[in-house]
Order: structure tokens, then sequence, then C-alpha cells
């Protein structure tokens, strides 16, 4: 993280026994975090019998792509990639849309009702989606939305943390004699918003960004009850129906999660940087 | 002149094509795009039912058929949620005992008469089965399969051990499951001489003790005259049966908790014999095609699920959905799913022998010995909560060592299970002694 | 007081946020506390209305009662795994922030919580797999016996345990480190003056300065915990995993009430319950972390 250059605590950059340490043991713990992930892949190429074998082998002897083809032959798998992505897509946007304005708001006006609507906000952000998703189910089933994008996405339009974060963040680095000088120069408060705040929140919104993305792309439950046909299964239901048949194949169901997860680690990784910068510079302390 | 007639001729032309387009795509969809959906609980079915449409496609032009197999469960759960609000597929698989509700409150339609009149020949269907699929006198469900429960045994374990045939009463089960279990030095199982239904998803383990306890003349649930129901398992037979299971677990340990169990077991050679359904043959023909094993029909009876097609009351493509269970039901596709799925088709009249000539395990599911008892699970609204609840008590029983040979812990494990069973009863007013 | 044409805008501005909130969270919400106080199998045109019967069956359901404590077992076993642990990684990993491999460091800890549910879960129930799985093949090496890791009752609710905190880990570290980057600089200086140790440091200057990231960490893990559904569902979802009872979860006997028993008044007011718990655990959560900054 040689790019943003926080304030450190002064070390001693020449050699020293305990950095070294600690970078061991760090490798270490980083190792077993993607150790599933690993053995997840290596299964992925064991053939049937292999996959039965005693000891087990970490990874495979005689590597097969069989899995794989029979996965994209027999699985709409790409199908399903193509659900969660536009659903994540399309959650991502909503939300961020949404936090961005209200978090504004709720951030620069003052006013009594806004205090009101903003506590309202965050009490929803405890309640666990499962309480009451049932009720939203049948929302959804009258305006004729179910198994389809439209239907999951109403379960994900809004995110109470990303109002938080936006709010927090607007609250701690854009000061109030910068909104009033745009007022005095006469501009009008949309504009303001799109052209000075948006700006100087960018950061944040990607932060956010990347936590609504991946929400919505690992819901499991809200997609296993309003998606009911095999074309609009998302990735995560399509997986975990694969292998609730009377016998599973472990082979083929780790070929498909590890297709799967070249998606969400590409994604992760390329935006890992402007993630970790906007949660940071979004002033969590607050 | 030239130049203008041109454009001219190469307008008409197009639009001529356009016209034409529009009438190829236009006619279909306006005629009759002739779409099918099948919902089905059972993945294996699918290419069954795509052969059942590729057939019907010759009689219905144009016709294209969807067919959305996904696990049980999953497969109930969209039924509950689709079909009182009109949006369910034209066919629907479905086993009656789960059916009745919706057929009760009316989410389903009537056969049509020449339907009602096949499934009511007796020469086609047992008429077990016309009953099944009928509710207040009508037909509503075309039988199309049924689980049924047999032994499967290994025989090359059976020579070993010394046994020249499967197990004929209970006792003998618990005696044969104790000669054919192999051990470790510690004396664990490797190879779990009788593979006990122990733990997995919900209402299968009740479902399974169920069977064990119709050997001894048991019944989870009875019917009384009145019509009404209770629970039927704390006495004799259910103490019986649980007390086979705990004494396999924990005192001869020829089957553990945590031992591999079921089909896939059986497959690697893991355990010796087990009580299954007959989709167990055509799975173990993919998976182990080199195994030796052998079934026979248990005791004294088994369950039989029988399996319908149904289609929505709302459908308006009603004729076609039941074209398509018709068509389903024509003796080659029955022959078909039975040499390749394993399920067994109801319909008797059909020429099974070559298939069974073929696959002499499938003997023990079609030819039963006289005075063979079936049973199905009672078609009430709340059978899936009393099996859960139950299963789950179960659960628990069999890993309790404490309960091995402790026949007042049983029968009060017994007790308190039934008077959940009646409470649940009573509370959707079905309960009568 | 707000200029009255800022209001305006103000509540213009918030109008489509609000809508959504009440459609899909505010209004739905209200229905699930409606619905628990009526019986309604789904079907039928007509709901009677049975006052708090549904909580009164509740307080006598075994499954139930299972549910509920397991998963409190596990809501707070994650919480109680993953703050300590993240907060010790993230402090390393922010010491080490210079080093070229830090991203990688963080990287590696975040991955599993952005990787879909399922094919962790799944990787997970191999890894523990009684006969198949290489943590027995692992142990087998120092000569530990192996263990039935989905069978048992106790390790059942552990091996989920350990699979939810391997996911809500790399969050918690993320946060952590944002926190310790905004903690300023001058305090660690003070610190080292007086002598203090790196892990002296770590002990009375991050600890106390991220007291509230520690609760809203907390807080999110606490009530994501209370949520956990898709471990369970994957875990006992075939003859060889679990015994079903082991990790039965909440939501998991909510959807099988509701979408299996077509009791949706009941599992309402087993939602019901889960709103009332979390909420309370949320309330002590603040008030216990405020107390303990009063203290210090």
């Amino acid at each position: 993280m040689s790019d943003d250059a926080p304030p450190l605590p002064r070390q001693r950059e020449p050699f020293s026994l305990t950095n070294l340490a600690i970078d061991a043991l760090l490798i270490v713990v980083a190792l077993l975090m993607l150790l599933p992930l690993i053995l997840l892949i290596g299964n992925a190429f064991k053939t049937p019998q292999e996959m039965l074998a005693w000891p087990p082998n970490f990874l495979p002897q005689n590597p097969t792509g069989e899995n794989f083809r029979a996965v994209l032959a027999d699985t709409p798998l790409l199908r399903w990639l193509f659900n969660s992505l536009v659903f994540a897509l399309l959650s991502t946007a909503a939300i961020v849309a949404t936090s961005a304005l209200a978090g504004y708001v709720l951030a620069k006006f003052t006013s009594r009702i806004l205090d009101v609507i903003f506590v309202v906000i965050l009490a929803t952000a405890i309640v666990p989606f499962e309480v009451y998703m049932i009720p939203l189910y049948f929302q959804v089933q009258k305006l004729g939305l179910l198994n389809s994008i439209w239907g999951l996405l109403i379960g994900y339009l809004v995110m109470s943390f990303g109002i938080f974060l936006i709010r927090q963040n607007v609250k701690a680095s854009i000061p109030d004699e910068l909104i009033e000088a745009a007022r005095i120069d006469g501009a009008n408060e949309a504009w303001i918003f799109v052209r000075i705040i948006l700006p100087l929140i960018r950061g944040p919104i990607g932060a956010l960004a990347v936590l609504a993305f991946f929400q919505a792309w690992t819901a499991f439950t809200w997609p296993l009850i309003v998606s009911t046909t095999t074309e609009s299964y998302t990735v995560e239901v399509g997986l975990a129906l694969f292998q609730t048949g009377f016998t599973i194949d472990l082979g083929r169901l780790s070929a498909a999660s590890a297709l799967v997860l070249i998606p969400s680690v590409t994604v992760f990784v390329f935006l890992r940087r402007s993630f970790v910068q906007g949660v940071a510079s979004s002033g969590l302390k607050d | 002149m030239g130049k203008g007639l041109k454009i001219d001729r190469r307008r008409l032309l197009g639009l001529g094509l356009g016209a034409a387009a529009a009438a190829t795509i236009a006619k279909p969809a306006i005629a009759q795009a002739p779409t099918l959906t099948v919902w089905s609980g059972y993945p294996e079915m699918e290419p069954f039912y795509r052969r059942v449409a590729e057939g019907l496609r010759g009689r219905v032009s144009g016709l294209t058929v969807n067919v959305q197999p996904i696990p049980l469960r999953q497969h109930e759960q969209r039924l509950a949620l689709a079909l009182p609000s009109g949006n369910a597929a034209e066919v629907i698989e479905l086993g009656s005992s789960t059916a009745t509700r919706y057929v009760e409150g009316g989410f389903m339609q009537k056969a049509p008469a020449a339907v009602t009149t096949a499934v009511r020949d007796a020469s086609r269907y047992d008429p077990f089965f016309a009953r099944s699929g009928s509710f207040e006198g009508s037909v509503y469900g075309m039988p199309l399969f049924r689980g049924q429960g047999a032994l499967f045994y290994n025989a090359e374990m059976f020579t070993a051990a010394g046994l020249s045939g499967p197990p004929t009463t209970m006792a003998q089960y618990t005696e044969y499951a104790e000669k054919l279990t192999k051990r470790d030095g510690s004396g664990r199982p490797t190879v779990t001489g009788w593979s006990l239904r122990l733990g997995g998803g919900g209402q299968g383990i009740a479902e399974k003790f169920w069977i064990n306890m119709h050997q001894y003349g048991g019944a989870l649930v009875r019917q009384n005259a009145a019509g009404k129901w209770s629970s039927g398992y704390a006495n004799e037979a259910g103490r019986r049966t649980l007390a086979q299971y705990l004494e396999n677990v924990h005192t001869k340990r020829t089957c553990l908790i945590d031992s591999p169990a079921d089909a896939e077991a059986f497959q690697r050679g893991q355990t010796a014999m087990f009580i299954r359904e007959s989709w167990v043959i055509g799975d173990t023909a993919k998976k182990a095609p080199d195994l030796k094993y052998a079934t026979a029909p248990l005791p004294v009876g088994t369950i039989v699920a029988p399996v319908f097609l149904y289609t929505p009351a709302t459908g308006a493509k009603g004729d076609l959905a039941w074209q398509f269970a018709m068509a389903s039901n024509e003796p080659e596709n029955l022959v078909w799913l039975l040499d390749n799925v394993g399920w067994l088709p109801n319909r008797r009249d059909a020429n099974y022998a070559p298939v069974i000539a073929k696959t002499p395990q499938l003997k023990a599911f079609v030819d039963m010995p006289q005075g063979h008892t079936l049973f199905e699970l009672p078609a009430i609204g709340p059978v899936e909560e009393i099996l859960t609840r139950l299963a789950e008590r179960l659960v628990r029983a069999f890993a309790n060592a404490s309960l091995a040979g402790n026949t007042a812990g049983i029968d009060a494990m017994l007790r308190e299970a039934a008077a959940e069973t009646d409470q649940i009863l009573r509370r959707e007013g079905l309960y009568g002694a | 007081m707000l200029r009255r044409r800022l209001l305006v805008f103000a509540l213009l501005a918030l109008l489509p946020t609000l809508a959504v909130y009440a459609w899909v969270r505010i209004v739905p919400i209200g229905e699930v506390i409606w619905l628990s106080l009526h019986r309604w199998n789904l079907m039928s045109r007509n709901k009677p209305f049975i006052g708090l019967d549904n909580f009164v069956e509740l307080t006598r359901d075994p499954l139930f009662l299972d549910a509920i404590v397991n998963t409190t077992v596990i809501a707070f076993g994650v919480v109680a795994v993953t703050v300590p642990l993240g907060l010790i990684l993230a402090a390393l990993i922010y010491h080490r922030t210079r080093a070229r491999l830090a991203g990688f460091y963080e990287t590696a800890v975040f991955l599993p919580h952005v990787v879909s549910l399922v094919p962790a879960a799944m990787a997970w129930k191999w890894i523990f797999d009684a006969r198949l799985g290489p943590l027995n093949a692992a142990l087998g090496w120092f000569g530990i016996e192996p263990q039935s890791w989905l069978f048992d009752p106790v390790l059942a609710v552990v091996c989920i345990i350990v699979l939810c905190s391997w996911q809500t880990l790399g969050f918690a570290v993320v946060i952590f480190i944002v926190g310790m980057k905004n903690v300023p600089h001058v305090l660690y200086e003070a610190a080292r003056l007086d002598g203090a140790t790196a892990i002296q440091a770590f002990r009375h200057v991050t600890v106390p300065m991220l007291r509230p990231i520690v609760l809203y960490v907390s807080v999110v893990t606490l009530v994501s915990g209370f949520n956990v559904y898709a471990q369970g569902f994957v875990m006992a979802s075939d003859t060889q995993g679990a015994p079903g009872r082991l990790v039965r979860v909440l939501v998991l006997d909510m959807l099988e009430n509701a979408f299996r028993n077509y009791r949706f008044g009941y599992a309402a007011a087993e939602a019901v319950v889960l709103l009332l718990v979390v909420l309370g655990l949320t309330l002590i959560q603040f008030g216990l972390l405020r107390e303990k900054g009063g203290r210090s």
C-alpha cells in the first residue's frame, strides 16, 4: 500500500527481526485464509475416483478438465453468472444513487424532520432482511416480478449503511462554507450536489459500490425464494440447488464454484485500492 | 426512370420481405405458440420429459416444452408460492400426498373426460392410483410413476459372509448386519452391515422409520372410522423399531451415526445393504456399473409414493397439458422411463418384461410376493410437519447411547413425540383417536 | 433554522429514497408484525386473528428453541472469534503497511468475504468431511484421532462458526485498518515518548481509539450471525451432511414453517422474535461499549 502513504508509526525501516517474524506470521495467515479456495480449485480438476481417495490429495494427481466441460455443457452456468452480474450492477447503481443523495442531504441540512428520518433509517439497518422477506415476497408477487432480475432488485434497492457512510463522510470532509459560497454565487441545490459534492465523495462512493456489489453478488436467501426457474437463478442459488440432488458430484460442483470465483476475485483485486481508500476517507470513526 | 424504379423496386422488395418475415414470425405467435412448461421435483426425470415432448412435437407443430426440474424441497416451495398466485407451470409433477392440499383448495384442474376414463380403466392402472389421484369423485392427477422401497444388497459381500440370500425377517436384518460388518482395529465399521438412515435432511428419516415400523405392523399415523387421524407409534411396533435402530448403532455397532450412508456408500462398497427406492438402480448403473448387487422385497410390505401430473386450475393451456400428460403415459415412453431413469411407471399394461430381464434388480419392485402390503403417506395438510418434527426427535434418539436397550427410555421418547404429532393434528382439526 | 427553500429541496431529494424505504422496508416490517398475530396458510382466504398464540406456541416448540440456541451460539461465537482476531491481524498488517506484501495480506484476508457463499461452504464441508476431508487427514499426521466434525452436536456448531468467521474476518480487518489509519499519529508519538512498547501502544492507544469502530463491526457481525442460513443449508443438505438439527438455525426454521408447513403467521412470529433479539442485542452492545468508554 505504498500508494496512499498514510502517516505511519515510525518504524526502524532497516532489517528487523520483529518485522520478519510478523511477515512470516502474516504470510501463514494469508495462506490459511486462501487455503479453502485453493483446495476448491484443486478439487475441480480431480476425477471422481480421486475425489474418493484416502488420504485425500491436496492437489490433483492427474488433472482433468472434464468437470469444467461437463458443468458448462449441463448447466446454464453462464446464464446464472449473467443474472448475478446484472443484478449486482443494478443493485449497486440503485444503492449508490440513493445513498449519495440521501447521505448528503442528511449530513448538510439540519432539521428535526431530517434527524427523525436518519434515526429511522439507522434503525432499519439492524433489522435482518430475513425478518421482512416474506411480506416483501408478496409485494414482488403482486407486481408480477417473480423470477426476474427486477424482482431480485426490489430487495436490494437501498442500504442503510450506505447512507450512513456517505453522511459521515460528507459531514467530516466537506466544509459548510464551500456549499454556502456556491449558494451565494447563485448555484441551485441540484447543481451543488452534482458539480461540487459528488466529485468530492468519489472515494467513499467507490467503497460503497464495492460493498453493494458483493452484497448482491453473494445474496442467497432472497434469490432462493424469488427465483424458481432455472433461467432466473443467480449463481449462488444455481450452485446450491446443483448439489441437493440424490447424490452430489463434488468434482463438478467444485468446477462450477471455481469458475464462479473468477469474476469475484477479478473484480475485487481491481477494486481493492479504491475500496480501502474509500472506506479510509469516509471518516468511519465518527 | 431507371433510378427511381430501382429504388422503388428495392423498397417494394424490402417491404414484401418484411411483411413475409412478419407473417412467419407472427403467425405461430397469434394462432398458438404452443409452449408448455413442466415443473418437476426430480432432476433425473428431465430426459424423460424431453423425450415425451419430442414425441408430442410430431402431433403439435411448433411445440416447445420447457422442462424445469429442481430438487424436491425447492419444487414444493415454488408450488406453495406459485399455485395460489397463478404463476405455476402448466404441467406439475407432484406426489399425491402433497398435491391434496392444492386440489382441496381448488388450485388444480379436473381431468377432462378422456383422461378420467383412461385413469379409471382398471386394465391400465391399479384402482389404488385412480383413488390416490382423485378428490370427491373426480380425477385430478394423471398417474405417472411411484417411489417404492425395497432392500438393496451387495451380492459379493453376502457370499463372502456365507449368506445365501436376503434377510426375510426383521430379526434377520440385525443378524445379517452383524455378519456383514467389516471393522478396523478399533472395532469401528469400515463397511457397515446395514446402512440405516440416521441423519440428513428432515422428513426422509421419519419415512424410513415408518418403512421399518411397517414390518412390525405399525404406522406413524392412523385414520379412524370417522376419518380423523392420530399418532400410531407410541406402542409395541414403535418400540421394536426404535430398539432395532439403537441396537444396530450402539450395541452391535453395525452402522454408526457418521458412517457413510445411503446410495453413495452402497455404490462405493461401504455398506452391505440398505432400504431405498428403485431410482438407486438407474443411479448405480451410471455411477458404479460394476457393482454386483441384488434387491429383495421387505419382509411384510413397503411404502408407495405415487407421483402424478397435474395442471393448475387457472391454466389456459389445460388441454395441451393433459395432452402432454397422456403422452407421458404411452407405453413406449414408460418402458423407456423404467429402463433409463429407474422410477417405476404406474401403468400396468405396458410390456416391461424386456427391461426387467435386462435389469433383474427391478423384479423386487414389480413382482411383489403374495400378501405384501403397501402403504402411502396420508394425504393430509400437516404430513410434512409431522414427519419433519418426528425426524428431528429420531435423529436425537439415534445418537443417544443411553437409550440402547432401555425400554423405559424408548417408550418415554416415543410418547413425547406422539404427543407432539397429536398436537399438530389437533391444531389442524384433524385429530380423532 | 433551515430556510424554507432548502428544506423543500432536502425533502424532495429524500423523497425517492424514503419512498423506497417505506415500500421495501417499513411496510413489510409492519406486515410481519401484523401477520404474526394471525393464522394463515397461504391458500385460505380467511386469516383469523389469534393474538399472541403463535408466540406462546414458539415457547414450547423444541425445533424453534434448538434453532434459537444454535443461532445465538453461532452469532456470539463469530463475534468472539472475528473481533479480537480481526484487531490483531489489522494491527499487524497496518504495522507492515510499507512492506511489499501488504496488498497481498489485505487481499488474501478479504477475499473470503467476497467469494460466493455456496462454493465457500462446499469447500469447507469437504474439509470437514470425516471420511474424505483433509482436516482429519492433517490431524492424522499429528496422531490425532479423526473427528466426525459435522455429526457431533458441539463440533457441528464449531464448524459453522469457523466458516462464518472465515467469511467475516476480512471485512473486520479492512474496517479496523481504516480506523487505525485515522488514529492521530501524535498519540503514538506520545506513547513512544512515555516508553511504551508497540504492544502497549496497541493496548492503550489503538484499542480505545477504535472503540466506535469495534462497536460498529460487532453489531454488523452479530446481526449477520443471526441471519446465518446458507451455511447451514449447504452443510445439512444431503445425507452425508450434518444431521439437520445440529445446524438448525433461525432462518432455516422460519423458512421451513412458512414454505413447507404453510404456517405463515407462525413463521412471521419467528421473524418478530428475531427482530426483538437483534434490536435488544444492539442496544445492549451500544450500552456496553459506551460504559466501557466512560470508565477508561
